[in-house]
């Protein structure tokens, strides 16, 4: 049977958790009768979860018990270093060498933003208390991920899908910023495109992870609510500004000093 | 001297190396004239004009505008004087009009006046394209009429050198005598042209060369 703990949260034991693994092995296992050929991956993904987020569970255990400064800094370092990683890998078509603008770009975006919301909205106490400032800075930093990827694929893709009008335009006189701004404004609108459906649909559609999360530990929904719009704004923010400042930052690379798009073959 | 080349070399790598395109070409352009190069496919002759264009990384040697190096001279202002028009030439989306005043809305000609509708509706017509109109959707046109478009807005914006990279290839007998002779009108003008084709002499071309293994050779007649 599931304890209940001191808060009044139910606590999920080891017997309720390897329950609940029996529906991903049923899952694998209709994935292995059809042939989808993803088994593995579900098995590795499903272990990866287990591992992971026990090791976050314990990882933020000891945090919360030595609340400083430089500790949260230093998960907020490893966070950012880690959704720049992804955010590049996602990307095939992004030239070399831009780990250090991506970075600087989540990281503009996605300390400001979690600081401005501890700080500024919930009015935490310490400004950089880790109960509060490293749950809201992963939805941030995590959300604004997936927008900032999919606008730096976009952005290259398009212009390679342009390379003839980039060059016509080139010919004509135009500035690396005036060839590719057509392609810029396509990626960042599929990189804001997502996160605006998720404003528009969240609370009719889906019940977000942070509301649903303070719904089970017991918190009064009209509490939680007001935390989860705070934290939907500032996820869209960081977003939209993440994914400008990337693809601002990005583009110029893929032209020569001398304003010429470097195809590919030229690169 | 308008335009001028000395020792203009370029290298391509591909998988199975680093090949020479262009060897030390020199090549000198004056006002007014039409020079032609002609060479066989891969002979480098696109390049040659990507390089004389500026828009060629890599690409070695002295260019000259009226004696005035190259380096002294903003990119974006060189190419507005040497002007290139593509072997594909791309309209963006809009309508032709759009097009035809695209290069008036970059900042390198932000000071200048763009042409009228009735300027443009005029050149149109002057070029065969009276019926398609300025605000038919580019995507509407034909191969030849894309090609006449492309030309016209380079031509309006006034370059002082056309470069035209098989301007007339592929397009349909109407098309390619438009194409013709609105270079040669360019050249009447004032203007100086530096047109390559696959291997198609013009007698009427005032200089002609050919591109072979990246040397540049000047053919004494057509």
């Amino acid at each position: 049977m599931p304890s209940t703990a001191a808060s009044g949260v139910v606590a999920i034991g080891w017997l309720q958790l390897a329950f609940a693994s029996g529906f991903i092995v049923v899952s694998g296992a209709v994935s292995l009768a059809l042939g989808l050929g993803v088994t593995r991956d579900l098995w590795v993904a499903s272990l990866r979860t287990y591992a992971q987020l026990l090791a976050l569970g314990f990882v933020l255990r000891w945090v919360f018990r030595n609340d400083t400064p430089l500790v949260v800094l230093a998960i907020l370092v490893v966070m950012l270093v880690a959704a720049t990683s992804i955010i590049l890998r996602r990307s095939p078509d992004a030239p070399a060498g831009l780990f250090g603008s991506t970075l600087l770009a989540m990281a503009l975006t996605g300390v400001t933003i979690t600081f401005a919301v501890t700080g500024l909205v919930v009015g935490v106490q310490p400004w950089w208390h880790a109960q509060y400032v490293i749950p809201i800075g992963g939805m941030v930093i995590g959300n604004s991920m997936s927008g900032i990827a999919l606008a730096l694929e976009r952005v290259f893709a398009d212009l390679d899908a342009r390379h003839a009008e980039v060059l016509s335009l080139a010919a004509l006189g135009a500035t690396p910023w005036e060839a590719a701004r057509p392609s810029v404004r396509t990626a960042l609108r599929a990189g804001m495109i997502p996160g605006i459906n998720t404003l528009a649909a969240v609370g009719i559609v889906f019940i977000p992870g942070m509301m649903a999360g303070q719904i089970l530990a017991g918190t009064d929904p009209l509490v939680a609510a007001p935390y989860q719009i705070v934290v939907m704004l500032m996820v869209a923010t960081a977003d939209i500004l993440g994914s400008v400042a990337a693809v601002l930052l990005s583009y110029p690379r893929r032209f020569s000093a001398e304003g010429v798009y470097l195809e590919r073959g030229r690169r | 001297m308008l335009l001028e080349a000395r020792d203009l070399s370029a290298t391509r790598t591909t998988e199975s190396g680093t090949h020479v395109v262009l060897d030390g070409v020199d090549l000198g352009v004056e006002a007014g004239t039409l020079t032609d190069v002609v060479g066989p496919s891969g002979s480098g002759k696109t390049t040659l004009l990507l390089a004389l264009a500026r828009l060629l990384p890599g690409a070695t040697g002295v260019l000259e505008l009226d004696g005035v190096a190259a380096e002294r001279i903003p990119p974006q202002r060189w190419r507005r004087d040497v002007a290139l028009l593509p072997q594909v030439p791309a309209l963006v989306p809009g309508s032709v009009g759009d097009n035809l005043l695209l290069p008036w809305r970059l900042r390198v000609r932000s000071h200048e006046t763009p042409p009228s509708a009735e300027v443009l509706a005029r050149a149109l017509a002057d070029v065969g394209l009276a019926d398609v109109g300025l605000e038919r959707d580019p995507s509407r046109l034909s191969v030849g009429q894309i090609a006449r478009v492309a030309l016209l807005r380079v031509l309006l914006t006034r370059p002082r050198v056309l470069l035209a990279d098989e301007p007339d290839a592929a397009l349909d007998d109407v098309s390619a005598a438009q194409v013709t002779r609105m270079t040669e009108a360019f050249v009447a003008e004032g203007g100086a042209v530096v047109r390559v084709r696959h291997l198609r002499l013009d007698e009427r071309a005032d200089r002609r060369f050919r591109l072979e293994g990246g040397k540049l050779s000047e053919v004494a007649d057509a």
